[in-house]
Order: structure tokens, then sequence, then C-alpha cells
């Protein structure tokens, strides 16, 4: 077809899980909008939100699924982590219950993603350092010892919050380029152009992130 | 010396000068002298000239020289007379020649005057004509300015042509849109044209314009028909060409939306492939599992798929939009609402024939409340995302929830009318029947999965009512028809005792309250039997019943009452030690039925009330009897204790 320029080469999916109330909407408008919400109501269901950045050079394109905390759509948003290429598994650094709680949301994770998902834990609200209930060193040894990436960021300030994005997306870039995720098995079936300069899409799902379209 | 002789010629000169000279009356000689004595030799140029001349020739100064002077100078006078004779007569020929030619030449001049002026007037009309022909140069020239202008304005160039009529496989670019846009504009320029006294032009302009862009449109048109129609990969990108696209061809509705319809029908395939490979293929390498893996798990499986429709639909709304980003026609939400249901058509039926499939298994009243709690749900998140509900994918998500909803009710009447088909009798602790129980147990579990269900709160209520009655009012029946051999105390009891776990059992949810208020109504109807009944069993064993009857039904003309059969004052007096019996512990008198309440505060409630019932009724009997017309003697010693100590003793 054309050699019209597109907008952007991969599509990564996203979820954003935790608690109810640490703060996962604001963080993705602050993500998407550059905006703090103030009194954000809960979420119902699941919400959606895109924006292209630029990782390592290449436009990618997040598609980011934002699910409700609440405990009576655990059932609804479980449907969501199919296919994610990156989970940002959110606690509230001020609230040590929804820390307690991590277990429960990795284990959701790690049973209802593939084994490449690159999840990364945000502890969030960092600017409330003076009500601060869950120390820095202890949630970075709990991310280490799950192999998670780790950040404290603060949706309010916006502190961290576009570095969180970029870094998992920088991991899930890294996993495509070293092939331990493997595109071309992946669309194998699904798709394409031959002429696709390079690799492909990035599937999680039948659906999954996906490659620089051909072009 | 030399000068005496020079002074001889002047002097013969002056003196022939002189001669003519009238004379003076002086002495002549003495002025003559006077005057050559007075003549400055110096001064006089002619004189000076002379001699000079002289001392050319006069180079020998004797005699004959001398004399020969005069001769001399005559000779060379003539000689040079004659040089200059002959000289000027050389002179004079050339000159005549001269003249000669000056002649000719004015002759010619004459004759070409002549002709000048017979050419002039031959040229006259010409040079008019010429003129003229200058003029209407000049003007032509304006005119051709004008026409440039005009072209310029009027008329595409080359290389738009050649943008304009791009080969048919060559890419659409930023360019084409310009010449696109230019040939508009011309055509809207025209228009000012017609009004002007240009018409056949503007016409033509018009025409010509028209024809254009028809072609251009058409060629765009091919174009993004094709680039639509490579989009059936799972993800897709717009390119800004295509959107760009899109914003000319809404000048041509029928094309733009020819377009549109490519388009929806290219990404309703992808979607359809999608949500098939989802469903049986999984994702790469089986991570995800597809979803049919989890069929066994009904809401799991409704769940999955939803969810990756809700998905895929947010996607292809966000296609849509970046496809019609620029387009500004009215009405485009419209075009996206029905593009997106388009898309989404072709998943309708795969999804209805799982669906189906599962509520038709009939996998129990809760399940499929729940499936359709879930349905509703995502007939609310979709629809918030195409915008409209007359989306096929909607309708068909309503459709399932309906038969999710018709089955679950269907289910429940079933229930009902089995519970109705065998009735239980009251198991002889008068508490709940072990139906009445499991349709509880029935009738929670529903309750909290609407408790907990993900349905927007006004949407939850609506549906509630129906759950309600339809498990309720069967249950309140079968309750009614199992206590109707019963005996009162038993019945109110076993009534009060079903009501009583309705209540508790419904207290724990929301929106309950009408009905929590109307078993209350019951409870209570029920309450005021036991109450009653207590009572009067108080009353009969404490021995007090036949009093207070006699003192309730007693009138005046039956005379006083200590006449009475049974009502004399020993009669009295042994009622009121069983009664006094009563008083000192007056626990141990209650109905047993009592005993099977499940409510302790029921219980409470009955035996308190029944009390002051009791109380009232010797409260009465008091009155009765300390009455003078009743003729009892010592009323005091029959009657040792006033109604306020009874109150007293039994509060």
């Amino acid at each position: 077809m054309t050699a019209a320029p597109y907008n952007y080469s991969y599509i990564f999916k996203y979820i954003i899980i935790g608690d109810m109330g640490v703060g996962k909407s604001c963080l993705l408008h602050q993500f998407t909008e550059k905006k703090f919400m103030a009194d954000c109501p809960h979420t119902i269901g699941v919400e959606f939100g895109t924006r292209i950045m630029e990782v390592h050079g290449q436009k990618v394109k997040l598609q980011i699924w934002d699910t409700a905390g609440q405990e009576r759509f655990r059932a609804v948003t479980r449907s969501y982590y199919r296919g994610a290429a990156g989970a940002l598994m959110v606690y509230d650094i001020t609230r040590r219950s929804t820390y307690n709680h991590l277990s429960s949301w990795l284990t959701d994770a790690r049973n209802l993603t593939n084994p490449n998902t690159v999840i990364i834990l945000i502890g969030n609200k960092a600017d409330l350092e003076a009500q601060r209930d869950v120390t820095y060193e202890e949630a970075k040894q709990f991310a280490e010892e799950n192999g998670l990436l780790f950040l404290e960021a603060s949706a309010k300030t916006g502190e961290n919050v576009e570095e969180a994005f970029l870094e998992a997306a920088k991991k899930i870039y890294q996993n495509i380029q070293d092939g331990s995720l493997d595109l071309n098995a992946a669309e194998s079936g699904v798709q394409h152009k031959p002429s696709a300069p390079q690799g492909g899409r990035l599937n999680a799902d039948s659906q999954p992130a996906k490659e620089g379209c051909s072009c | 010396m030399a000068n005496t002789k020079e002074e001889s010629p002047v002097d013969g000169s002056t003196l022939s000068s002189n001669s003519n000279v009238p004379s003076q009356p002086n002495n002549p000689l003495s002025r003559k002298l006077n005057k050559i004595l007075e003549t400055r030799l110096d001064n006089d140029k002619e004189m000076l000239e002379a001699l000079k001349a002289l001392s050319v020739f006069f180079t020998e100064n004797s005699l004959r020289t001398r004399r020969n002077l005069r001769g001399d100078i005559e000779r060379r006078s003539l000689t040079i007379n004659e040089e200059f004779a002959r000289i000027f007569k050389e002179v004079k020929e050339e000159l005549e020649s001269v003249h000669e030619d000056v002649q000719a030449m004015s002759t010619c001049c004459e004759e070409m005057t002549n002709r000048l002026k017979a050419a002039k007037e031959q040229t006259q009309d010409l040079i008019v004509k010429t003129n003229k022909l200058q003029g209407e140069n000049q003007r032509l020239e304006v005119r051709a300015q004008v026409a440039q202008a005009f072209l310029a304005k009027f008329q595409l160039s080359s290389e738009e042509m050649a943008t304009l009529r791009r080969a048919r496989d060559a890419p659409v670019t930023e360019d084409f849109f310009k010449v696109l846009s230019r040939v508009k504009h011309i055509h809207e320029d025209v228009k000012i044209l017609l009004r002007t006294n240009q018409q056949t032009a503007g016409l033509e302009i018009m025409e010509q314009m028209a024809v254009l862009q028809e072609k251009a449109y058409e060629q765009l048109y091919r174009w993004a028909q094709n680039e639509c129609r490579g989009l059936t990969q799972e993800t897709c990108d717009i390119s800004p060409v295509l959107t760009q696209a899109m914003e000319a061809l809404q000048d041509r509705p029928v094309l733009y939306k020819y377009t549109l319809d490519e388009f929806g029908t290219a990404r309703r395939c992808a979607v359809v492939r999608g949500f098939i490979d989802a469903l049986t293929r999984g994702g790469p390498g089986g991570t995800p599992r597809p979803i049919e893996m989890h069929s066994h798990d009904p809401l799991r499986y409704v769940g999955d798929m939803l969810a990756w429709l809700h998905q895929a639909t947010a996607s292809e709304k966000e296609h849509l939009e970046a496809l019609l980003k620029q387009v500004t026609l009215q009405g485009v939400g419209e075009n996206m609402q029905e593009v997106v249901g388009h898309i989404t058509e072709g998943v309708c039926r795969p999804l209805k024939v799982r669906i189906e499939q599962v509520i038709v298994a009939e996998p129990g009243a809760v399940l499929l409340y729940k499936l359709s709690n879930l349905l509703k749900f995502y007939h609310h998140t979709i629809r918030s995302i195409i915008g409209t509900s007359v989306a096929s994918l909607l309708m068909t998500i309503e459709e399932m929830h309906l038969l999710s909803k018709k089955m679950f009710f269907n289910s429940l009447s079933l229930h009902a009318s089995r519970l109705m088909d065998k009735v239980e009798l009251p198991p002889p602790d008068l508490g709940p029947t072990a139906s009445l129980n499991q349709t509880l147990s029935l009738l929670r579990e529903v309750l909290t999965s609407h408790d907990s269900s993900v349905v927007p709160l006004d949407a939850r209520q609506a549906d509630f009512a129906q759950v309600l009655s339809c498990i309720l009012d069967p249950l309140l029946q079968l309750c009614t028809v199992s206590a109707s051999n019963l005996g009162t105390a038993d019945m109110a009891t076993y009534m009060v005792n079903s009501l009583y776990v309705m209540k508790t059992t419904l207290a724990l949810f929301e929106f309950t309250d009408k009905r929590l208020e109307m078993l209350e109504f019951q409870i209570e109807a029920h309450l005021d039997t036991l109450i009653n009944e207590q009572a009067s069993y108080v009353l009969t064993r404490a021995g007090l019943s036949y009093i207070y009857n006699c003192v309730q039904q007693h009138t005046a003309e039956q005379g006083p009452l200590s006449l009475l059969p049974s009502m004399d004052s020993s009669s009295v007096k042994a009622a009121m030690v069983q009664f006094d019996r009563y008083l000192s512990s007056p626990d141990t008198l209650m109905m047993p039925q009592l005993n099977f309440l499940l409510s302790a505060a029921i219980k409470e409630q009955i035996f308190r009330q029944s009390t002051e019932l009791v109380c009232r009724a010797y409260g009465e009997v008091y009155t009765a009897l300390t009455s003078p017309a009743n003729t009892y003697t010592d009323p005091e010693t029959l009657l040792p204790r006033s109604p306020q100590q009874v109150q007293t003793l039994l509060s």
C-alpha cells in the first residue's frame, strides 16, 4: 500500500491492578492527561486510556486498562488480564493494608497473564511522606524477591508516573529485542504483510501488542 | 645711418601723404619735422612688420639695391599677388566644385523631399494603421496579462494536473490534497465569475473543475477503499493520509459512506477472526489459553468473552476516531456509532450461540442470576463506548440478558411450584420447615450476588422487587397453607417463626425495606394473637379467668356480683390465693409454644404485653370487686393487693 507514515510501531497492552482507592485511575489520568484528578469516582468495572510514547526511539502505543479495585468487580476485572504485556500493580504507601494485599494481586497477575508479562510494582501517593506506612526498602525487597520492577510515584504531583509506564515499556521492548517475547510465533497464524520491517506484533492474546505495521 | 636711410622712404611716404594734407598755417617743414620727430617707431607695428619683411630680401644695402628697392618691392609684391591670385583661383575652382556639389545635393534633397512628401502622403494611412495596431497591441498585452492572471487563478498548472491524474497505484500524497482543495476553490470562485458577464468562461471552467473534482474524488475514493480493504489485521494503524482522505471525501457523502462501509467490513472481519482465535486458539504458544478452555466455568467463560468484546469495541472505536478525526460533517457521531455497530455485528452469532448454550444448560438460579447481571453490566459498559443501544452486539447482549433473566425467574417459579406441590407440615418445634430454609438460602445467595453485582445501583433496584416477590410470595403462601391445620397458638407461633426467618434473611440486604415492613406487619398480626393467647393462658392458670369473665359480662340488672354463682367471697378468695402464687413466680406460667419462638426479643415482647393485659384484667376485677355496689364484705382482705402492687410485682 502506501508509504504513508504510520503513527506507531507497537501496541503494548497494560493493565492496572490494586486495591480500591490506591489511585489507579488517577495514575492513568495523570499519565494520559497530565493532570491530577481530585476526588475521582470509583471505577465501574474497567476503564480505558491510550497514549503514544517513545521507547528506545520506537513509537509505542500504550493501551491501558484500568480496573476497579472493589472486590465485587474482581470477577469482571480478571477477564482483562488476558494478553496484557504489562501490569502495573499499585498500592498506597500510606495504607499498609493495600500493601499486604499485594500477594493476592500478584497471584492473580501470575495466574492470568503469560510468563512474559512485565509486572511493575508502584507505591502511589509518594507525596504523602508524613503519613507513610510502608517503607521504600521493604517494598523494594518485596519487588526484588518477586522479580518485579519497582517505583514510588505520585499521581498528584506526577512524580515518577511517566517513568513507571516507561520502565515497563522499556522492559517489554527489551524482551522483544532479545527474543524472549516471541513475536513471530505469535503472529504466525494471525496475519501479515511479509514486508513488515521489524517484527511483529507483540501479541499477547490474540490481540496483543502489535508490531509496526507494515508500511 | 641706417635710420636715416630708412627715414627717407618713410619721409617720402609721409611727404606724399602729407602732401594731401592741407597745409598748415605754420611752417610746413617744421611741422613735418616735428611729426617725424614725434613718430614713435616702436609703436608703429605696421612699420615694424614692413621692416621685418624688408629685411628678408633686402640683404645688401647698396646703392643699386637702394635704387632698385622700389622695383624689388613692387616685383615682390607682384609675385606675391600673382601667387595669391593663383591660389585663389584654385580656391575658387574648389569652391565652384563645392558649389556644384551643393547644388547637386540641393537638387537631390529637393527631389528627396518631394519623394518623402509623396511617401509621407502614401504612408499616412499606414502610420495611422500602425498606431492603431500599436494601441491594440498594448491592449492585447494587458489582456494577455489579465488572461494569464485569470488562468493562474482559474486553471491548474500542469504539475497540478499531473498530481491529480496520478497513476492508479501511486500513493496519495499531501500534494494531492492541496490540488484537490485548489480545484474546489476554483470551483467556488467561478461562482463569482458567473455573476459578471463572463458567463461562458465561468460555466466552462465550472464544468471543467467539476469534472476534475469528480475524477479526483473518485480516485481518492478508490485509493481509500483499497487502503481500508487492507486493514484486516487484528491491530490496525490509521495513516494520517487516510485520515485526510476521509476529510476530503466527506464532501461526497456517497463515496464517504462507501469508504466507511469498506472500513467497517474489513474491521468486522478482523474482529470476528480475532474473536474466534481468542476463543479457540488463545495467544501465542497457548498463553493466554483459549477462552473456550474455561467453558466449564460459565461465569468466567461468558465474562472472558464479553471482556474481550469490550476491549475490541474500545479499540475499534479508537481506530474509527483516528479515521474520522478531521471530518467535520454533521452527524459524524452517528456515523461512528453505525460503523462500530457494523464492525461488532459479526461476533454476534458466535457469541450468542455460546451464551445460549450456557444458559440452556440450566446452571442453576443463582448462576443464571449472576450471568444476567454480568450481561447487563457489559451491556452498560459497551453501550457507553458505542454510544447507542441499537447496535446488534448490544441487542444480542440484551437478548441474552433477558433470556438469562427469564430463565432465572423460570427457575425460581419452578422451585416455588415444586414447594407448593408437596406442602411440608410444620415440624413439632414449630420452627421453619426445611423447604423454607432451603428456599431462603437460595434467596440469600441470589441477594448476595445481587449485592456484589457489577450493575449500577439504580439498574439493580429495578428487578429486585420481582426477585423478592418471586421467592417470598410463594413462601408466604406455603407457610399459610402448611399452618392451616394447626391450633391458634401453634399457627401463630409457626407463622411468627417463619416470618421472622424471612425477615432476618432480608434484613442483611439493600432495597428490602418495603418487604421488611410488610413482614413486620404480618408478624405483629400474629403477635397479637399470641399475646392474647398467653394472657388468657395466665388468667386461666391463675384462676382469674372466670372472675374476669363475670366482671366483664356483668350488668347492673344482674344485681351485685357477689350474688352470682361461684362469685362469693370464698370462691374469690380461693382464686386470689392462686393468683398470688402466680405473682410470686410469674415466669412459670408460659404457653409451651412461646418456648418455640426463635426470637428471644419477640418472646420477651409477648411476655411483657401479655403481662400488661393480665394487669389490666386484674385492675378491672379489683375495681369491680371493691365497688360497694357489688356488696363484698371487707374487700380489702379479699383483694389484698392493689393493681399498682400487682403491676410492680409483675414488671
